[in-house]
């Protein structure tokens, strides 16, 4: 039988609706306004204030929580609930010999013990699978879990994964993002290099930028790894029904994507996954893909009860993504009046263990790294890569902070050996309405100089142009 | 296993609990009262904190055993079924939280505060408050609330018993 399409054409009564009444009439809103308005009013107007700026805003949520009734996922308990933790590697790069786990096994309370070997499908990531659930054969980063027990109580949980003995074979980490850039570094993730994203913006030509600039700066400017710290730490709960079907609770900010990594490592269709995203106490970015879900559904399935993991802290801190570290080299021509002439500019990004949210990062950093000013000639180029550290993922702003502290401090070193105002050089060179991106997008809306100028009048800038 | 008879929010309790148990395990796990939260584990972030005997405590810090015969405040007994605390609405009026989970510890602090010290300055709140982490925040609207209240209390002493 032929399936009909979905744009149907119009029904009989909307046909005989619109011929008998005006185009016209229709487009109108569905209530007049009280007196005729010009339509210039309607048009929304780049830079016009909102009434929203300046307004105090409280949450639909705020008295729940201040009442302490918020249910956060650690807040509820399902009947028969085990408790699961996870062993830490605790070293940085080492090639998993062997796991024994029967002292933890046979310990009175624990339930069920998990090690790598048992994941249907143990790799998982937003962009490249390259994350184990648990390592079973290679040990990446000191966070990495070796193996989860789940136990009737979190304290026999937490003595248990210390009955579990690992033998590694150590290996020689790779610690500094600049060693691992080195094309002669052996691979991490053997075959795959080191240099996982690679990101090249070209405008103009620098050569001639330089070759015409009065003064050349450069500078490396670095900065380090963050955690996000949410107050609440990540955890989840899984149980399953008897139709095959499991059901997460889950801290994560994105339960579409963790519904598909759910899927994938434990080999079952995405229908089978139910995914239900608790309140979140702090995400930051940090929450944006699975960490204990495939644990505890594995763990739930085998003992047949659900299966709660929630990160101790430290778990937090070594397992749990960070902001990437990044290694900035600036160098910027400018003109005896502080204008900038060409800029060239090297990111490298220390990516940890995993790739996570690196592509994403990298290109955030890359295409934001000349900062908010107009300069015709630019080479930026930006590489993620590998390390044997805690892997780095999202975090508030996808590089965007890092790149700001090094454009930033380059535009005051400037000013100071130019002896210039740093208002003046930022005014000089600023984006304005129109201005062309780094990637040749025209922008609008642009409110930069307006911004500076008030915001240095009000904090009374003594170089604040009046 | 561990007897303990406390009084929580006005109400004696008599819990058997196994020795390694903290009060706010006792708290959340045997009493039901999950206002206050785990955050660290270590007495570094505030989340749990409760009010015992008058005094604001890290409820992770303390062995449920330590609190036998103690009286308890959590963020539960702060309001009646009819009328939030002073606090309460004031944190809600000033959007003082956002995910809300140091919530709970950061309003008993407050409340450890202002019965102790109605009218404290700034310099005052922000220190009650040094042990309360907030990831969310920024903590100024927090400062602004406690603020509030304390200016309230101190023209209308009839707030005080709240
Ligand atoms: S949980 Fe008690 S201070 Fe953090
Ligand atoms: S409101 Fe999120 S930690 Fe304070």
């Amino acid at each position: 039988m032929e399936k009909k399409t979905v744009v149907a054409e119009k029904s009989a009564p909307a046909q005989a609706l619109l011929e008998s009444v005006e185009l016209e009439l229709l487009r109108a809103p569905a209530l007049a306004p009280l007196s005729p308005l010009p339509l210039e009013v309607l048009v929304p107007e780049a830079r016009q204030q909102t009434p929203a700026v300046g307004q105090r805003a409280t949450r639909p949520d705020g008295r729940l929580h201040g009442l302490g009734q918020t249910k956060f996922i650690d807040d509820f308990y399902l009947p028969g609930m085990l408790f699961a933790k996870i062993k830490r590697a605790g070293v940085a790069s080492a090639r998993i010999v062997s796991i024994d786990t029967k002292e933890a096994e046979a310990m009175p309370g624990v339930v069920a013990v998990l090690t790598g070997a048992e994941i249907p499908c143990n790799s998982f990531g937003p962009s490249l699978k390259d994350q184990p659930v648990l390592a079973d054969t290679r040990v990446f980063h000191a966070g990495d879990g070796v193996a989860a027990v789940a136990a009737v109580t979190e304290q026999i949980a937490a003595e248990a994964i210390e009955k579990i003995k690992v033998e590694y074979e150590m290996l020689t980490p790779v610690l500094d993002p600049l060693e691992s850039l080195k094309l002669e570094t052996p691979g991490l993730h053997a075959p795959n290099p080191n240099i996982y994203g690679h990101k090249v913006i070209k405008k103009g030509d620098i050569a001639k930028g330089f070759a015409e600039s009065d003064h050349i700066f450069e500078r490396t400017f670095r900065t380090q790894m963050v955690e996000h710290v949410p107050l609440e730490p990540h955890a989840s709960v899984a149980t399953w029904d008897a139709n095959g079907r499991v059901t997460i609770y889950s801290t994560l900010g994105r339960i579409t994507l963790g519904r598909s990594d759910v899927a994938r490592t434990l080999g079952i269709p995405m229908s089978r996954v139910r995914m239900i995203s608790t309140i979140v106490g702090g995400n930051f970015g940090g929450k944006n893909e699975i960490t204990t879900e495939p644990v505890v559904a594995l763990l739930s399935k085998k003992t047949g009860r659900p299966v709660k993991c929630l990160f101790t802290r430290p778990d937090e801190f070594i397992s749990s993504t960070t902001r990437h570290p990044l290694i900035m080299d600036y160098k910027t021509g400018v003109s005896k009046e502080g204008k900038i002439l060409a800029r060239q500019i090297r990111l490298v990004l220390d990516g940890g263990a995993y790739c996570s949210w690196s592509e994403t990062t990298l290109g955030k950093a890359c295409i934001l790294s000349a900062g908010p000013y107009n300069i015709e000639n630019l080479y930026a180029e930006a590489f993620v890569v590998y390390t044997n550290k805690t892997m780095t993922g999202a975090m508030r702003g996808f590089g965007a902070p890092q790149v700001c502290f090094a454009y930033e401090s380059q535009m005051d070193d400037i000013a100071t050996a130019l002896k210039i105002d740093p208002m003046e050089i930022r005014l000089l060179n600023a984006f304005t309405n129109g201005s062309l991106s780094p990637t040749g997008q025209t922008l609008h809306s642009v409110v930069v100089k307006e911004t500076l100028i008030q915001a240095a009048q009000r904090f009374g800038w003594n170089g604040a142009p009046s | 296993m561990a007897k303990v008879t406390i009084t929580v929010n006005g109400e004696a309790r008599t819990v058997s609990v196994p020795p390694e148990t903290t009060l706010l395990k006792l708290l959340r796990e045997h009493l039901n009262l999950t206002g206050a939260k785990l955050g660290c584990d270590v007495g570094d972030c505030g989340a749990c904190t409760v009010i015992v005997n008058g005094k604001s405590v890290n409820s992770c810090l303390m062995l449920a055993s330590q609190v036998d015969g103690f009286d308890v405040l959590t963020i539960e007994g702060l309001a009646t079924t009819d009328q939030l605390h002073p606090l309460q609405t004031a944190f809600e009026e000033k959007g003082s939280l956002q995910c809300g989970f140091c919530g709970p510890g950061v309003i008993m602090s407050a409340k450890a505060l202002l019965d102790e010290e109605p009218d404290p300055s700034v310099e005052r709140i922000r220190d009650a408050l040094a042990g309360n982490l907030c990831r969310c925040t920024g903590y100024s609207k927090m400062i602004e609330a406690v603020q509030a209240v304390a200016n309230s209390v101190n023209s209308h002493p009839s707030v005080k018993s709240a």
